[in-house]
């Protein structure tokens, strides 16, 4: 017996909705949006979305994607209708699957003010906008072992943490031609071989090659990845097998050319796209911090007549869950506009670069989640400590599990959500990792296992005490450096929960 | 990709296999196929996709059917009767 198809099947490998075990939600929509790059326009188009079927919440992910919940599957079918008119697809979620497979090509990430950035060696957004037409709804690479994730981006800092990627490409200058070279292998997420920074290829590409190495990588990944286990199924298993030797004979043999050799440095600083900065153009770009990428439906609609007033109605969502409006002539009048409604763009650095996965809907942590605790901390140190953090950052990463959304392994200061018994019932804790980094990478290491949700502002309190009183003798010494010279005594007495 | 297919098993017996599809797919074709079947007809849907696993039936109930779920060897039969 024949289904009435057509309308289902133009849908399949292009649009899925994902499993969601909280808040009363069963599925969310993770609307992939190519190197964070979306109009006015389409930015009002998925508010509307949110109104209607998603109880007018939205939120930003740290791989620029927006993402709405409390999705009927009654109501899938419309809203993929809708989002394709805007051009817009989204993450196929094949990894609910109990085994290996069903991965997909995840939305590329890039720098969010590619094309305007006057910090930018290379406009990035051209290959990640050729490379989402490539994989989008490729029958070829819908079932590849795990999900796998690309960051592109031509700018001179590192404002896409290109080391927790599968593949990243970064801007260098080789021989005075400017492209890219490549990281490979890299994941947060406890997957073995647990959490991994890219190594790099040492390879030199012109922006023309970065297509062809992206898709023969992919095509490796698929045809040599590991189908086993869900557990060696991420590209960085492959890689830690093969090596990365091994991977770049493999792509040569592929394009049937050697690349270019590029050993020169690959470690860029960690950094986002703060406040009110000046564009390559003389405009100003304008980054509104949003705690862990939260927004409502209203407030999508009025940012998005801000950029229409102000700009030329252009929109950038970063990879620290915050939105940018570009190309901004008055920038004074912007912020008064934006100050009216108590939107401030002073203040300290963590406002814009804490992250907080979406534990809450995940269904994985109990009461506190990962996006509270990110908005108790960062008020905490507005609070507590407003002078200091102005001029200094520090990496906050939150994540309700080892999954690592909120890559609390890579971060200054991380949490990362685990049960616990406190006088027999279970409550919600958090393991804690101090002193992880991109410059130069190390992966954080964990001091804490299991601290009560409650206690975990009071914990990094205590570090931040100790840290203010080394700075009445070392003025310039700054909270990463102070954390890098604890030692494990220290660390020890002052992570534990009295 | 394969069309998913609805089958005919016996009189008034049918089966639907959407193993491989990801939500909300099993649930909308699930639907359909329910939508063609006289009324007292029997549908089991075949699925491998946790997810799809808990939502069909829920989405089923909410629309008035009898449903029963049955897992083996890493799948689920979802049986709905119309």
């Amino acid at each position: 017996m024949e289904l009435e198809m057509e309308k289902v099947m133009r849908f399949m490998g292009r649009y899925s909705l994902g499993r969601d075990n909280g808040m009363g939600s069963l599925h969310f929509l993770r609307i992939k949006i190519p190197g964070g790059v979306i109009t006015s326009e389409y930015f009002k188009g998925i508010a509307e979305l949110s109104r209607e079927y998603g109880r007018g919440y939205a939120e930003i992910t740290d791989r620029q994607d927006i993402q709405l919940h409390w999705i009927e599957g009654d109501d899938a079918l419309d809203i993929f209708e809708r989002l394709e008119k805007m051009g817009f697809t989204t993450d196929m979620c094949g990894q609910a699957f109990p085994g290996a497979g069903h991965g997909d090509v995840r939305n590329i990430v890039g720098c969010p003010l590619s094309g305007v950035n006057k910090d930018e060696l290379i406009d990035g957004y051209p290959v990640i906008k050729e490379l989402t037409r490539f994989f989008t709804g490729n029958e070829d690479f819908l079932d590849l072992p795990k999900k796998f994730k690309f960051s592109i981006s031509g700018c001179m800092y590192n404002c896409t943490r290109a080391e927790i990627n599968d593949m990243a490409f970064i801007p260098v200058v080789h021989d005075g031609e400017i492209g890219f070279t490549v990281l490979a292998g890299g994941g947060a997420g406890k997957t073995l071989p647990g959490p991994t920074l890219a190594k790099p290829l040492r390879v030199f590409l012109s922006q023309e090659e970065v297509f062809d190495v992206a898709v023969a990588t992919v095509e490796i990944f698929r045809d040599h990845g590991n189908r086993e286990s869900k557990a060696k199924a991420r590209f960085k298993y492959l890689l830690d097998q093969i090596g990365v030797n091994g991977l770049r004979n493999m792509i040569e043999k592929k394009l049937g050319r050697k690349l270019e050799d590029y050993h020169g440095d690959v470690s860029r600083e960690w950094i986002e796209h703060t406040g009110v900065g000046e564009q390559k153009d003389e405009r100003y770009y304008v980054c509104v911090p949003l705690i862990g990428g939260k927004l409502s439906s209203d407030i999508m609609e009025w940012y998005a007549g801000l950029a229409e007033e102000y700009g030329t109605g252009d929109l950038r969502l970063t990879t620290f869950q915050n939105l940018i409006i570009v190309n901004v002539e008055d920038k004074e009048g912007l912020l008064k506009e934006l100050g009216k409604e108590g939107v401030v763009l002073k203040g300290i650095i963590p406002k814009w670069t804490a992250v907080g996965c979406a534990s809450d809907f995940c269904g994985k942590t109990k009461e506190y989640h990962s996006k509270e605790i990110v908005r108790d901390i960062v008020e905490h140190l507005e609070t507590s400590y407003p002078n200091i953090f102005v001029n200094q950052d520090f990496k906050i990463g939150v994540s309700g599990c080892p999954n690592n959304c909120g890559y609390s392994v890579i971060a200054s200061v991380g949490l990362e959500g685990r049960l616990i018994r406190v006088n027999g019932s279970v409550k919600q804790g958090y393991d804690i990792y101090l002193r992880g980094k991109l410059e130069n990478g190390s992966i954080g290491r964990r001091v804490a296992e299991g601290v009560p949700a409650e206690n975990v502002v009071n914990v990094l309190n205590k570090l931040l005490e100790q840290y203010k009183i080394k700075l009445k003798n070392e003025s310039e010494i700054r909270f990463v450096d102070f954390l890098e010279k604890l030692s494990d005594t220290e660390i020890k007495k002052l992570v534990e929960v009295t | 990709m394969q069309e998913p297919k609805l089958e005919r098993k016996s009189e008034g017996e049918y089966t639907l296999d959407v193993r491989g599809q990801t939500c909300p797919f099993p649930q909308i074709l699930s639907q359909l196929a329910l939508e063609k079947l006289r009324e007292g007809s029997i549908l089991e849907v075949i699925t491998d996709n946790p997810p799809s696993a808990r939502d069909v039936p829920i989405a089923l109930r909410k629309k008035g059917y009898e449903v029963e779920v049955k897992k083996s060897n890493g799948q689920w039969h979802i049986v709905v009767k119309k």
